[in-house]
């Protein structure tokens, strides 16, 4: 069984997260598409919480000692997955900033040329 | 052979006059183009007042976006090839038109001047460890011997330029050269002497020493597999 606590913990959290993904939305902080995320995640939550029979019933089938184990497990590897895109992204980005960076300088053209020699 | 000096540059007000001019005394058939990488100090002013050629990233992006910079540049205006020299004055400018032919005679890739090649200086200190590592390394990965592979003093094929100016993942580094040592062609090394830094500061402190060497080594063992 899951614990009563972690429950209502999953409905809270989940609660919390929409608010603050929420508020970011409509203040332009984030985009749609990148709140989706988040907003899936927190209804995960909410179903774990709801019918705590799904994780038991997988925990039992994978051979968790318990359920609360096999929760935390999987938000884990979650969490590390999109740390990692995450990461990914953040080079894409670093390698377009730089290229942006590049033709902007060549664009501007050689200080001595700008001088007229 | 149309050669281009690269010579990035980030808070290197001090001293960059004076490597610019050793630069064109030694070798006026040479060009050079600086890259400032956004530096925070006169080193612009320094560009502006003593009719240097260079051109201005608008942010500091680092030593690889810089160099990769002159490279975009080289690649547009048609040069055989590229030497990459350092701001400070660390590196002689007479060793250019060897490298120069070296690179045409040999066929080579990229030609490295290396302070060790002859054996009558040995790398010492903390760097010193840290670059037979990456020697030995390099060797295992790649069967190429480099004495020196952390010198910054290189100079680049054509094809070189390409792959710089068009690549994801193309840094001017040890890891590059062992890169390129096993997946093109030659990389030769040249008996080179170096001076000390003339002036600013080197980023290459003990802290960072450990951190660079680790990441280059690291670095050379992981593209082994996936490059």
């Amino acid at each position: 069984m899951l614990p009563f606590y972690l429950r209502i913990m999953l409905v809270l959290g989940a609660l919390a997260a929409l608010a603050v993904v929420g508020r970011k939305v409509r203040r332009q902080k984030i985009l749609v598409e990148d709140a989706v995320f988040w907003v899936v995640l927190a209804a995960v939550f909410v179903v774990l919480a709801l019918f705590p029979d799904i994780a038991i019933v997988l925990s039992q089938a994978l051979g968790f000692m318990s359920p609360s184990n096999f929760v935390y497990l999987a938000i884990i590897v979650l969490l590390l997955w999109k740390v990692f895109t995450n990461s990914a992204e953040i080079s894409r980005l670093k390698a377009k900033v730089n290229e942006l960076a590049q033709e902007v300088a060549l664009a501007h053209g050689d200080t001595a040329e700008k001088d007229g020699r | 052979m149309r050669v281009l000096a690269i010579v990035p540059a980030f808070n290197e007000e001090e001293c960059l006059a004076d490597t610019i001019r050793s630069l064109t005394a030694a070798c006026p058939q040479v060009d050079y183009l600086v890259v400032n990488d956004g530096s925070r100090d006169g080193t612009a002013r320094v560009m502006r007042d003593e009719a240097i050629d260079g051109v201005n990233l608008p942010v500091n992006t680092g030593l690889t976006s810089a160099f990769r910079t002159g490279m975009k540049y080289a690649l547009r205006h048609g040069y055989d090839a590229v030497v990459q020299y350092d701001a400070d004055g660390q590196h002689l400018p007479d060793y250019i038109p060897e490298m120069a032919r070296v690179l045409e005679e040999r066929g080579a890739d990229i030609v490295i001047a290396s302070r060790f090649l002859d054996g009558t200086v040995r790398p010492s200190g903390a760097r010193g460890v840290g670059s037979r590592l990456i020697t030995l390394l390099i060797k295992l990965t790649t069967g190429a011997t480099i004495t020196d592979p952390t010198s910054g003093m290189r100079m680049y094929s054509r094809r070189m330029i390409e792959l710089f100016a068009t690549g994801f993942d193309c840094a001017p580094e040890p890891d590059m050269v062992a890169y390129v040592a096993r997946r093109f062609g030659p990389v030769v090394e040249i008996q080179a002497r170096m001076r000390e830094r003339q002036g600013g500061e080197s980023y290459l402190k003990l802290g960072n020493v450990i951190m660079y060497m680790s990441r280059t080594c690291l670095s050379i063992i992981m593209s082994r597999f996936l490059r």
